[in-house]
């Protein structure tokens, strides 16, 4: 009986979608049983080659052009349905407006400062999506970390820590050199499954520690934080608490 | 202008997931010249219904958008036999039946599926019907919840989980019988 039950929440167990008490009960009954334990470790094998191994088609180069020419140069025509019905959406929309009109609200009177930050945010965000169109992801491609370092410290005033996290799923990629709201930024870039991570870093001597806080703009996740007089900015598109995840880690070497 | 303003605020939300729109286009296609075609198409359909997003995950957006651009690319260039969801087997419809995983706990296995090399996945994962291939890729490689993968295919979640289940299953099978064809020919 107690197999039957694990072995339906199994999948689920890899695929992060269990509450914390299944959980707890299936860790514990995978830890007493043999079969259950030897399923879970298929499951996982199994999942970690397609993730690992599966070939990814990038798009061909010219596609972006192609549509770019492609793209009506007027106005389109307003529209009053979706073509196809998308309630998560839809159901977002009334929760989003509120937010919009809250954020633009606090904007107005908090002004400056906040204005200020949200340059910062836009710039990163700008980094990361000019990091992923222009084949210019770094400038010093190698997962070794004693390279990777010495490269960043010895261009920019900061010297962020640099570590392959590999073995916890986030492989080290590389360094790249990027400006961020008009100031050089150190960028390590690291790998979660196929998606790319960028960590920006910059020196912020004498400002107090800050702990992370999570953002999503425009369709990525964010993770900013400050330690030790530096500021990192964490911006992908992996889940939300990879992200946060991956913040963990990184802080552990900060 | 308002109109160069609307396409850059496009642009600068929908490039940056042209490699994940073409990755599942190729993935479903079978092909690059039929992926761009679909890619291209659901660009332009996004731009076109660009002000109907309205927050939310602008990736899982896009790629529902990908995923319903190629569903009427099968429909108008090739036969209804391949139909997209005319391969949904029919026990898939039913959202609360659990798929088992055989019970035969031997570790091997585990080491095996570790060791295969990306051209024979390439090869197996095309052996599977789409709607396959589709919930392996967007869990697997787009690493979308259950919930996030309802949406894109248009199914509930409970199909979802089913789905992905057989998905697995399915590859799994393909994925021993390799290995037993490897070992019979002394690979």
């Amino acid at each position: 009986m107690e197999c039957d039950r694990a072995m339906r929440l199994l999948p689920r167990m890899i695929d992060r979608a269990l509450g914390p008490w299944s959980r707890f009960w299936l860790t514990r009954h995978v830890a007493d049983c043999a079969g259950c334990a030897a399923k879970l470790e298929e499951l996982r094998a199994m999942q970690a080659a397609v993730r690992t191994n599966l070939p990814f088609h990038r798009a061909p180069p010219g596609l972006a052009a192609r549509i770019g020419a492609a793209l009506p140069r007027e106005a389109p025509p307003p529209v009053a349905r979706p073509w196809f019905r998308l309630p998560a959406f839809t159901f977002a929309s009334t929760g989003l407006v509120g937010a919009l009109a809250g954020v633009a609200l606090t904007m107005l009177i908090i002004g400056g400062p906040n204005s200020a930050q949200n340059d910062v945010l836009q710039s990163v965000i700008g980094g990361h999506i000019r990091s992923l169109q222009a084949e210019h992801l770094t400038d010093v491609l190698t997962s070794d970390q004693h390279t990777v370092k010495p490269w960043l410290s010895a261009r920019l005033d900061v010297s962020p820590p640099v570590t392959d996290l590999k073995d916890v799923g986030f492989p080290l990629v590389g360094g790249r050199m990027d400006y961020i709201a008009g100031h050089p930024a150190a960028v390590v870039v690291y790998r979660h499954a196929k998606h790319v991570i960028n960590l920006f870093t910059w020196a912020s001597a004498g400002r107090p520690d800050q702990p992370p806080r999570s953002e999503v703009q425009q369709g990525f996740n964010i993770v900013t934080w400050r330690q030790n007089g530096i500021t990192y900015y964490a911006v992908s598109d992996v889940e939300a608490d990879q992200l946060a995840k991956f913040a963990g880690l990184v802080q552990q070497e900060g | 202008m308002a109109q160069d303003d609307r396409r850059r605020r496009f642009e600068l939300l929908a490039l940056p997931h042209l490699d994940a729109a073409y990755n599942l286009a190729r993935w479903l296609a079978g092909n690059q010249a039929d992926a761009e075609d679909v890619v291209q198409d659901a660009y332009l359909r996004a731009y076109r219904y660009f002000d109907a997003f309205a927050g939310g995950n602008f990736r899982v957006w896009l790629l529902t958008i990908v995923r319903n651009s190629f569903v009427t690319w099968v429909k108008e260039n090739r036969s209804n036999r391949m139909m997209f969801v005319a391969e949904t087997p029919a026990a898939d419809t039913a959202d609360t039946e659990e798929v088992m995983w055989s019970s035969s706990p031997r570790d091997p296995e585990a080491l095996l599926m570790q060791s295969i090399d990306s051209q024979t996945l390439g090869r197996l994962m095309e052996q599977l019907p789409a709607e396959y291939r589709e919930v392996l890729l967007l869990r697997e490689v787009e690493d979308l919840s259950y919930k996030e993968i309802a949406t894109v295919s248009g199914t509930p979640i409970g199909t979802v989980m089913s789905r992905l289940a057989r998905a697995r299953l399915a590859l799994r099978k393909l994925w021993l019988q390799q290995a037993e064809t490897e070992n019979a020919h002394g690979v």
